[in-house]
C-alpha cells in the first residue's frame, strides 16, 4: 500500500498550512506568463504546465533583495541591515529540474563565506515537487545525468497516479516527514498505481563535453566564435536559468535616504567584467558565452562537484535567437 | 563580516574620514578611521598586505580598491583612488568628517615571510603604485628583516606621479634605491630624474636577481613588458609578485565576475605569482 495525496483534498492542505502559520506557494500563472508565486486557493495552482515560464530560485534569491537602508544626516549616517520575512513556507508542485537548481546553487551560497539571506529562505522552506510525466523537446535533465524523477533538493517527491486524481506520496527529508506529518490524515492508502514518468531522450554525450571543456587548448578554439555568432547578449537565458547566481550590488537613493541592494546580473552583458579603465576582460559575445558555458560545466564542477545545470532548457525554449546551451553542448559532443 | 555565523555578508563597517591628500590630478589618498571598536578590532586580526576592500558611498553604491596602508599600520585604513565613476566621483567630494562604508579585508596577501632576508625589487607604474606601496611601507616598517629593496616607479608624467611626500622621503632615506621615472615627453623642465618607460628603466637599473623577488603592478600593458625584462634580469616566474585587478561586486566569490577562467581573484587573489598568471588563459585577462 502506499500513501496517496488526492488532488481534491489541496484545499484542505493548504487550510492545515494556514492555521500553522505556513505560507503556500507554487506554480501560477496570468495570461502572458506562469512562475512560483503565493497560492491562497487550490484553483490558483498550474498543475497542467510542464515548467512554468520563470525559475523557483526567485524564491531564494529574489531579483532585487534589499540588504540595508540608511538615512545620511551631514555627517550622520543611520544604517539599519534588512534581513527576509521570517515566514515558513511549503513551495508545492515543484519540478524536479528547479529543485535541483537549489541543491546546486547551495554549494555557491554556502561556501567559506555564508550568504545567510539565501540560506534563511533555505531553511524556512520545504520543497514538494512532482515527477514529470510529460516533456517538451527542450527537456534536458536526462543530458546532466538527472531524471524526470530526481529527487535532488526536494523534500517530498509526488509520484502522479495513472487515474490522474493525486499523487503517491515519497518523503525524501526530515523536512519532509515534518510536513507528511501536519498533513498526514488527509492522506489515503491506495494501491501504487502510479504513471509512468516522461521519456527525455538524452541530447549529448556530457563526459565528451566535460573532457573538452577541460582541454586548455580549446578555450581559444574557433568554435566558440561560430556558435555564439547569434547571440544578441540579451541575457534571458541567465535569468530564466535556475542556477544562474550572478548579482551586482548596487545603491538606490537620494542624498538623504536610501537602499544597498542585491540584484541579478547577468555574464552576458558587457558591462559585467568592464573595468574602470574601460578595458573588458570579455569584451565579446563570444567571450561572455564561453564564460556562460565553462563556468557551468568546468569552473562550478571544479569548485563544487556538480554542473551548473540542472537541464530544465529554459535558456533554449525562450532565447529570441534560438540558440541555448543544448546547441553548444552537442556541437561540442558531436565534434569530439 | 565573519565567515560564519549568522551575520549578513554583505554588511559593511561604518568609516568616518579622517583625513586626506590629493596625490596627483584626479587621484586623492583618504585616511579612514573605523567608528565603531569591534568593526576595527575585527580588521586588525584579519588584515594583511594585499588584500582589498570595498569603499561605499551611501546612495552611490561601491567600489573595489586596495588598501593601500601596510599591515604593520593598522590604526586606520587609507586608500587611493582616482576619480572616474560613480563612486569614486563621489568620493573625491566627500569631508573630513563624513562617513563611508568598507567591507573587508577580503582575498589573500603578500607572503612577506618568504620575503625575508631577501632583496626586492618593487616595479610600480601610474595609479598602480597604492598596491604596492603597501608592501613598500610593510617591509620599511622592519626594515631589518629584508636586505636590499629596489624601487622602480615611473608615470606617464610628473604630475601623474601619486605619493611625492612619500617618494621624497623614500629618496632620502639611505636604505632603499629609488629610480623615478617618466614617460619621453612628460618630463618638466625641471625633472632631474630619469626619461623613459619602466621596463627600459628597470633594465638599466639591472637589480640583481640573486636572492630576490620582484613585486611589480601596474596597467596591463607594463606588466606584460615588465615581465620580459624581469626575466631577462633573471627573476625567475615564481619569484615575480602580481596583483590582478578584476571588476569586483561582492569580494566574496559569489558575484560571478572576476574570475580569469576558473581563478576567482576575489578569493584565490588578488595577489598572484607571475607562474600562476601564466598558467591562466590570457584571453579572460
Amino acid at each position: 500500500m502506499a500513501k496517496i495525496l488526492a488532488k481534491n483534498k489541496l484545499n484542505d492542505v493548504i487550510a492545515k498550512l494556514k492555521s500553522a502559520g505556513i505560507d503556500l506557494f507554487g506554480p501560477v500563472r496570468d495570461d502572458k506568463h506562469s512562475w512560483y508565486g503565493p497560492v491562497e486557493e487550490a484553483g490558483q495552482l498550474a498543475l497542467d504546465l510542464i515548467l512554468t515560464d520563470r525559475t523557483l530560485k526567485e524564491l531564494f534569491f529574489p531579483q532585487t533583495e534589499p540588504l540595508l537602508k540608511f538615512e545620511i544626516k551631514k555627517q550622520q549616517v543611520d544604517m539599519q541591515e534588512m534581513s527576509p520575512p521570517n515566514r515558513q513556507r511549503v513551495i508545492f508542485a515543484v519540478r524536479p529540474c528547479d529543485a535541483a537548481g537549489i541543491a546546486i546553487d547551495d554549494a555557491l551560497f554556502g561556501w567559506d563565506y555564508k550568504d545567510s539571506y539565501w540560506f534563511k529562505r533555505r531553511n524556512d522552506s520545504t520543497i514538494v515537487s512532482i515527477a514529470c510525466t510529460a516533456a517538451d523537446e527542450f527537456c534536458l535533465c536526462t543530458s546532466l545525468k538527472l531524471s524526470p524523477d530526481s529527487t535532488k533538493g526536494s523534500d517530498i517527491l509526488l509520484w502522479p497516479t495513472k487515474d490522474g486524481k493525486g499523487w503517491r506520496v515519497e518523503e525524501i527529508t526530515d523536512k519532509g516527514k515534518e510536513f507528511l506529518g501536519r498533513i498526514n490524515e488527509l492522506l489515503e492508502d491506495s494501491e501504487d498505481q502510479t504513471a509512468a514518468v516522461a521519456n527525455v531522450p538524452v541530447k549529448f554525450d556530457l563526459d565528451k563535453v566535460v573532457a573538452w571543456l577541460a582541454e586548455p587548448a580549446n578555450f581559444d578554439s574557433s568554435f566558440w566564435r561560430e556558435i555564439s555568432r547569434r547571440c544578441i547578449g540579451c541575457g534571458a537565458c541567465t535569468f530564466l536559468c535556475p542556477t544562474c547566481h550572478c548579482f551586482d550590488i548596487q545603491d538606490e537613493g537620494n542624498t538623504y535616504h536610501g537602499v544597498r541592494q542585491k540584484n541579478w546580473d547577468s555574464c552576458s552583458f558587457a558591462m559585467f567584467t568592464m573595468h574602470t579603465s574601460g578595458h573588458n576582460p570579455r569584451p565579446t559575445q563570444m567571450s561572455r558565452w564561453r564564460q556562460r558555458i565553462m563556468h557551468k560545466f568546468n569552473y562550478y564542477p571544479g569548485k563544487f562537484q556538480a554542473n551548473s545545470c540542472s537541464g530544465c532548457g529554459r535558456c533554449t525554449r525562450q532565447c529570441p535567437v534560438d540558440m541555448g546551451i543544448v546547441e553548444t553542448l552537442r556541437e561540442i559532443s558531436k565534434s569530439v | 563580516m565573519t565567515a560564519e555565523g549568522n551575520e549578513h555578508i554583505y554588511k559593511p563597517a561604518m568609516m568616518r574620514i579622517a583625513a586626506m591628500r590629493d596625490e596627483a590630478p584626479q587621484v586623492r589618498t583618504l585616511r579612514l578611521e573605523f567608528v565603531d571598536a569591534a568593526d576595527h578590532e575585527q580588521f586588525k586580526k584579519n588584515y594583511r598586505t594585499g588584500m582589498f576592500g570595498l569603499y561605499g558611498v551611501f546612495g552611490e553604491g561601491e567600489s573595489t580598491f586596495c588598501v593601500a596602508s601596510p599591515e604593520t599600520r593598522k590604526d586606520y585604513i587609507e586608500c587611493t583612488f582616482r576619480e572616474t565613476g560613480r563612486v569614486t566621483s563621489t568620493l573625491a567630494n566627500c569631508d573630513v568628517g563624513d562617513m563611508i562604508s568598507f567591507r573587508g579585508p577580503y582575498g589573500n596577501r603578500f607572503p612577506l615571510e618568504d620575503f625575508e632576508g631577501k632583496n626586492i625589487v618593487f616595479v610600480a607604474g601610474g595609479i598602480a603604485l597604492p598596491p604596492t606601496r603597501s608592501v613598500i611601507w610593510s617591509c620599511l616598517d622592519q626594515r631589518d628583516k629584508f636586505k636590499k629593496i629596489t624601487i622602480v616607479y615611473g608615470a606617464r608624467t610628473v604630475a601623474d606621479l601619486v605619493y611625492k611626500q612619500e617618494l621624497e622621503e623614500w629618496s632620502k632615506r639611505g636604505d632603499v634605491e629609488l629610480v623615478q621615472t617618466v614617460d619621453p615627453g612628460g618630463e618638466t623642465p625641471d625633472w632631474k630624474y630619469k626619461i623613459g618607460f619602466v621596463p627600459t628603466v628597470l633594465e638599466q637599473t639591472a637589480p640583481s636577481s640573486d636572492n630576490a623577488v620582484a613585486v611589480m603592478c601596474g596597467p596591463p600593458i607594463m606588466i606584460k613588458f615588465t615581465l620580459v625584462s624581469l626575466n631577462k634580469l633573471g627573476f625567475k616566474p615564481e619569484n615575480v609578485y602580481t596583483t590582478l585587478e578584476n571588476r569586483m561586486k561582492c569580494g566574496l566569490g559569489k558575484c560571478g565576475r572576476c574570475n580569469v577562467g576558473s581563478v576567482y581573484v576575489c578569493k584565490e587573489g588578488p595577489v598572484f605569482t607571475a607562474a600562476q598568471i601564466a598558467k591562466m588563459p590570457a584571453g579572460d585577462m
